[in-house]
């Protein structure tokens, strides 16, 4: 059993930085793993638990992104490998959807089982893992909560929404993005540290991947950011100091509206 | 062909009816529709409904010129498989310029199969829509974490866009739309998934979307059983609870019950936000609100620029005090 999980350097975006000119001052903000891939990660080890299995990492990133490959690997990822070329940058979903497919094809052809994280906290479209399944024509159901049986032919996962949770059955190779998994993701362990220090992590470009300049990147890009603000509405309410107000006042306010 | 025209996907609700986000994104397209031509708008319907007339008029009524059915043994409740594929090549038949979706789980798998089978730009979870320079999609999400705003635009046909529901106000017009019983073989649709099977959660919370008022938790009530004077609020003001991301990664509430930009976008009469900081995708799903009260001890917080009323003070101090007025008037 082969499986590849898709994880992504992002920043901390519960720790924003501003500048004095209203913007992101990303040099002092920290990079995480995206928090539902340390999920996907789980999701992963779970299957290795109870089966022979091998686990690869898949990032897209800078150099700098082989931290999460580090990291997957300290928490018992068996390897990681980075997608790394400065004609990916500014990719949108779907560039991105045609280089991690490119990379199961061209370098992960035997994979049997791909992992995304439901969401990214940078991005948030939610939609990469339903792209790359829907290029590979793999089947595909996200708001994966548990996996409950896997073998060489399908497997069986645990969907779950507001309203039901679905059992459905996917024939192999196959796609699932993770959500609220039933594992918690660990601390990684001393001697998976180790080796992920240790570990060589190959790189791959746009040629390695076999993909045209075209179909990556900006360039691959139909969808381009026109403009990019901090949004500036107000609704012009009245605003009470606690400490300073009879609260009766306040609840007069409160009372026209309840 | 040329592409022309709105199309709009047409999910289920629970009842077999027309899902309400339908109708909101088709009271929008009648705004969008004057500024391309007045080219038509189309709904694409997939599966059985209870009853096809009273549906089709409902969709004229809210602006639809056209409903495509398409619909056989096969299709008669939600299939991601087919119903995906169907959508797809309903798109290829009658190519639109724009393509709107409903951002329920639902429409979110729909509109991912599509664009990359069409090899085109999808813009998820969109706070608004209006048509930019040169007569494209211009696509309005918030993004980075939601402290910034975005506004996107598409280079190729069709442009796809994904809205939540309670983002925009659904108006009825005084229009009527025509129908095409449409048919796609769904034999050369090839199954890789199988239901094995469902169950129905019973939970006792109150539906965010249909609540009239929110009491709403954020960090600040992350701590000292702060969601207890929530909970003790919403029930006094017969109200729903909910909560912001962080309390939901913190775990004081459930995904159903977050609401912002990745949970649900909610429009009650008034939405009471305690401890909330008031982050861009957080104000994005609150923003059809009837009136917004803020309570936050951060007198420089984002929410209070946002609110009706504001109340800068400790949430453990004014909570209490509020729970105490309206016991007085019983």
């Amino acid at each position: 059993m082969k499986i590849a999980v898709f994880i992504k350097q992002v920043p901390d975006t519960d720790n924003v930085f501003w500048t004095e000119n209203n913007n992101i001052d990303r040099t002092k903000m920290d990079s995480i793993i995206n928090p539902a891939d340390l999920e996907a990660i789980e999701a992963a080890l779970k299957i290795k638990e109870k089966n022979n299995a091998y686990i690869t990492a898949v990032t897209m990133g800078p150099e700098k992104a082989k931290e999460v490959l580090k990291e997957a690997v300290a928490r018992g990822v068996d390897d990681g490998i980075l997608l790394c070329d400065s004609k990916f940058a500014g990719s949108d979903t779907l560039a991105t959807s045609v280089i991690l497919s490119s990379a199961v094809k061209e370098i992960l052809p035997d994979t049997d089982l791909l992992i995304f994280g439901q969401t990214a906290i940078d991005g948030e479209t939610g939609q990469t893992g339903e792209c790359v399944a829907a290029r590979l024509n793999y089947p595909s159901i996200g708001h994966i909560t548990d996996i409950t049986e896997i073998n060489d032919n399908y497997i069986e996962v645990l969907s779950s929404n507001i309203n039901s949770e679905t059992t459905f059955r996917l024939k192999l190779p196959a796609s699932i993005c993770v959500n609220n998994f039933v594992n918690k993701p660990k601390l990684p362990l001393i001697e998976g540290y180790i080796k992920s220090q240790d570990k060589n992590y190959k790189t791959y470009n746009l040629y390695d991947l076999n993909i045209l300049e075209t179909q990556a990147g900006l360039k691959g890009s139909p969808t381009y950011v026109w403009k990019v603000y901090k949004r500036e509405e107000t609704r012009n309410g009245v605003i009470f100091d606690f400490e300073q107000t009879q609260f009766n006042e306040i609840y007069k306010e409160i009372k026209k509206v309840l | 062909m040329e592409p022309n025209g709105i199309l709009i996907y047409a999910q289920k609700d629970s009842e077999c009816g027309i899902h309400p986000v339908v109708f909101e994104l088709l009271t929008k397209a009648r705004e969008l529709k004057q500024k391309i031509w007045n080219q038509k708008i189309a709904v694409c319907l997939i599966g059985e409904r209870k009853n096809y007339d009273e549906t089709i008029s409902e969709l004229g009524s809210y602006g639809a010129d056209e409903v495509i059915i398409v619909n056989d043994d096969r299709l008669k409740e939600y299939n991601k498989e087919y119903y995906s594929e169907i959508f797809v090549q309903i798109a290829r038949k009658y190519p639109p310029r724009i393509i709107l979706i409903g951002a329920t789980i639902e429409g979110k798998e729909v509109a991912a199969y599509t664009s990359t089978k069409l090899e085109t730009g999808l813009t998820a979870d969109c706070s608004n829509l209006d048509i930019g320079e040169n007569y494209i999609l211009l696509s309005t999400r918030p993004t980075f974490g939601g402290h910034l705003t975005a506004d996107i635009l598409c280079k190729t046909f069709p442009q796809m866009a994904t809205v939540q529901q309670n983002m925009f106000k659904a108006e009825k017009t005084e229009h009527s739309a025509n129908a095409i019983f449409d048919w796609i073989d769904t034999d050369k649709i090839e199954k890789k998934i199988e239901v094995i099977k469902t169950i129905k959660k019973t939970i006792g919370t109150k539906d965010l979307t249909t609540a009239e008022i929110i009491v709403s938790g954020g960090s600040g009530a992350c701590r000292d059983n702060g969601f207890a004077l929530i909970y003790e609020l919403a029930c006094k003001l017969k109200g729903a609870v909910a909560g912001s991301r962080s309390a939901f990664e913190k775990g004081y509430i459930t995904k159903s019950q977050q609401v912002g930009q990745t949970g649900k976008a909610v429009s009650p009469k008034v939405y009471i936000a305690v401890g909330i900081s008031g982050a861009n995708q957080h104000l994005t799903g609150i923003k059809n609100s009837g009136k917004i009260i803020a309570v936050n001890k951060d007198k420089n917080a984002p929410i209070f620029k946002y609110a009706d009323i504001g109340i800068v003070g400790d949430l453990f101090k004014v909570i209490p005090e509020l729970i105490n007025e309206i016991d007085k008037e019983g």
